[in-house]
């Protein structure tokens, strides 16, 4: 089977929707033994490493041709050591036909349970890798601005040329010197255009 | 001529030293898909239905369609180069035109950018293209003229400033050919026209700037131009672009004239993004709020109370119907909104009556209160003789003998259907109609060949300003027909008519 092409762009809204439907369900079954956190963890596990590099398996887990129970018992022999409410889900997913949307259980539940615990996250684009101690400062100064707790997500991208680039949620902080020195251009040819029109003959000699 | 390179380093010295380096805050989102004049975006969780956004290309956009997981974006602008993942960014603000004197005079696209080569409009002034019209206490009845300097509109059909009335035909029927007579004739009057030419050949647009131009039209005219070939979204905004511009002089205090030709081809620009933007299509596959698309446009056109300086925007827009079909959706929406209409139709178009409108037909719901009293006084029973006319001529057809009386109506008839024939581009000061519709009714023509009358009327309108500019000037002053004016025409039109050796 050849490999899917990746459009991380790509937005399927009724694949979101299941998504945010059953993370729902799993945060509100962990919640009660307190596990969330170690159920997120392995449910991403699943996603990036036994999914994401196996295609077949994918491709199983989303075919309808192959039966519920089959599924159910490959996720035992598979994932058999993974906590059992997890476990459970996974073949209540099965026995409904969504295992396919596993990753955006995942991406939901993330996102859930960020939310519940006032957590956001902050993208940080830099031109070279940041130090810790810059890194603490922050993380502290954010979750001071914010007033909630910051997980930083780093991002080297040496376009930047200098400067940080901060995004939250969809607002992003911008003081790179690549976006200033665009600037610096926009403005310096809207008012040579203006001075142009105004005194054409200022700019030019006869000789 | 060359150019100084100390100069052009100094202004670009100056405005760096100038630049205020701040952090730049922006909300922002990603392309998901783009395609035909839209794009879907991911992200944007903040932005108001109506704000512009920017993407990297530098095209402009209109957040449109606000659904849970995306935003719908029209984009105005090139749309080819945008690709999926690129960032949009949100501007915060509402989509706004240049406006003032700046823009008169220019051939501009939607969004204020020069079509006509003469570079940037300079203005300070800009307006937003979508308001709210304005309230009822904000107005006041129209009872103002608008003179088209076309015969037939002003005696039978007038327009007031701050009226909407609606041209609407087939197509070559001569529907442009009414808007263009009516901007000609607003020179010296003080009235800023716009003309928006909505999904129509460039070369039309061309012809008709050229036109304006030769008849020294431009100076006081401004042409907004959504070709054929620009995308649906400015075909869009076009005439909301247009309404900006020419609300300008309403509201402080002047006289504007807008067309809009034509309004069907916006409909189908809207139709056409909303089919793209997945809402449900309704009669003849438009949205829902098509309607609402015309109407909020055409209410900006009104006559503003004295407290808010009495100004006034007069709109004509213009609906192409299919085969004659005034039934079909767009036509009944449009007629609806508007104080009246034109109706032009081929048959006469192609009969040699132009402009090719249909008396019957043809209404101004704002009446009488837009006319001269000199031309309600010659105007008054025009419309009924003409029906009745046209009555009596499908009788005649007939074949049977008809008594003197009869025949004697006829042949008035037919030497006012003479008459109300007027050549393109040869619009007629009020005072010039007045003299020559008086002549019509009053039976001056009756012994005039019918063939001869169009000549007769050319030469008796300048044997008036050579001979009589006095008589024109007494009916400037007054206004009205009294007795002594009466007497004046009367008697010019004997001195005449005995000069030519016709009676």
């Amino acid at each position: 089977m050849p490999d899917d092409p990746t459009h991380p762009t790509v937005l399927d809204i009724g694949a979101e929707q299941v998504g945010k439907t059953y993370a729902r369900a799993l945060l509100g079954a962990t919640q009660a033994e307190q596990s969330t956190d170690r159920v997120i963890e392995q449910l991403s596990d699943i996603c990036d490493n036994a999914l994401a590099t196996n295609p077949r398996l994918r491709a199983a887990f989303e075919s309808p041709r192959i039966d519920a129970n089959e599924k159910a018992r490959v996720i035992d022999r598979v994932f058999g050591d993974v906590d059992p409410t997890l476990l459970r889900f996974m073949k209540v997913m099965a026995g409904r036909g969504r295992l396919g949307y596993l990753s955006a259980v995942r991406d939901a539940a993330v996102k859930l349970s960020d939310d519940f615990a006032g957590r956001v996250v902050a993208e940080i684009r830099t031109a070279v890798s940041l130090t810790d101690a810059l890194r603490g400062e922050l993380s502290s100064q954010l979750a001071a601005q914010l007033g909630r707790e910051v997980r930083l997500r780093e991002v080297v991208d040496t376009s930047l040329i200098g400067g940080m680039v901060i995004r939250v949620g969809d607002t992003v902080f911008d003081s790179s010197i690549a976006s200033r020195l665009d600037k610096i251009g926009q403005a310096a040819a809207s008012g040579f255009a203006k001075q142009l029109i105004q005194s054409s003959d200022r700019f030019s000699r006869d000789d | 001529m060359k150019f100084n390179s100390d100069e052009i380093a100094s202004v670009l010295q100056a405005e760096i030293e100038q630049f205020d380096s701040k952090i730049d805050v922006r909300e922002v989102g990603t392309v998901l898909e783009v395609g035909d004049g839209i794009a879907r975006v991911y992200g944007l969780s903040g932005v108001m239905a109506g704000e512009m956004v920017e993407f990297p290309n530098g095209a402009t956009g209109l957040a449109f369609n606000l659904e849970e997981n995306s935003v719908g974006v029209i984009i105005l602008g090139d749309y080819l180069t945008i690709e999926e993942g690129d960032e949009v960014k949100a501007l915060g603000r509402l989509l706004s035109v240049p406006a003032g004197d700046a823009v008169i005079g220019r051939v501009l696209d939607p969004l204020g950018n020069p079509l006509d080569g003469k570079g940037p409009v300079q203005s300070e002034t800009t307006r937003p293209v979508e308001i709210i019209a304005t309230g009822v206490a904000e107005r006041q009845p129209v009872a103002e003229p608008m003179q088209t300097g076309i015969k037939a509109i002003d005696s039978m059909t007038p327009i007031g400033r701050g009226q909407r009335e609606l041209i609407i035909g087939d197509r070559k029927t001569g529907k442009t050919s009414i808007a263009i007579d009516a901007i000609l004739n607003q020179k010296g009057q003080d009235v800023k026209c716009f003309y928006v030419a909505i999904g129509q050949k460039d070369s039309a647009v061309a012809g008709v700037v050229d036109v304006l131009e030769r008849y020294g039209a431009m100076e006081y005219t401004t042409v907004i131009a959504a070709g054929a070939s620009a995308p649906a979204p400015l075909q869009y905004v076009a005439p909301y672009a247009g309404t900006a511009m020419a609300e300008h002089f309403m509201f402080n205090g002047g006289h504007a004239l807008i067309v809009y030709d034509d309004l069907s081809k916006q409909a189908t620009a809207y139709r056409q993004m909303s089919l793209l933007m997945r809402r449900p299509p309704g009669r003849e596959a438009y949205p829902g709020d098509v309607f609402y698309c015309h109407s909020r446009l055409l209410e900006r056109s009104s006559k503003l109370n004295d407290a808010l300086g009495g100004g006034s925007l007069t709109s004509l827009p213009i609906i192409e119907t299919l085969e004659g079909e005034v039934s079909a959706y767009i036509p009944t929406n449009v007629i609806s909104i508007t104080d009246g209409q034109i109706y032009v139709q081929p048959d006469l178009f192609f009969a040699g009556v132009r402009p090719a409108m249909n008396a019957g037909i043809s209404v101004s719901r704002v009446g009488g209160a837009a006319q001269t009293k000199a031309m309600k006084k010659v105007s008054g029973g025009l419309r009924l003789q003409l029906a009745a006319f046209r009555a009596l001529e499908a009788f005649a057809q007939l074949g049977t003998d008809l008594d003197p009386a009869t025949q004697a109506e006829l042949d008035r008839g037919y030497r006012m259907v003479e008459l109300l024939k007027q050549p393109q581009y040869q619009p007629l000061s009020v005072n010039e109609q007045v003299i020559s519709l008086y002549a019509g009714t009053k039976g001056f023509l009756d012994d005039v060949d019918v063939k001869a009358v169009q000549a007769w009327e050319k030469d008796f309108l300048q044997f008036i300003t050579d001979k009589h500019g006095s008589l024109l000037e007494k009916m400037n002053d007054e206004n009205a027909l009294s007795d002594e004016i009466v007497e004046g025409i009367e008697s010019a039109i004997q001195e005449f008519k005995s000069a030519r050796g016709d009676g």
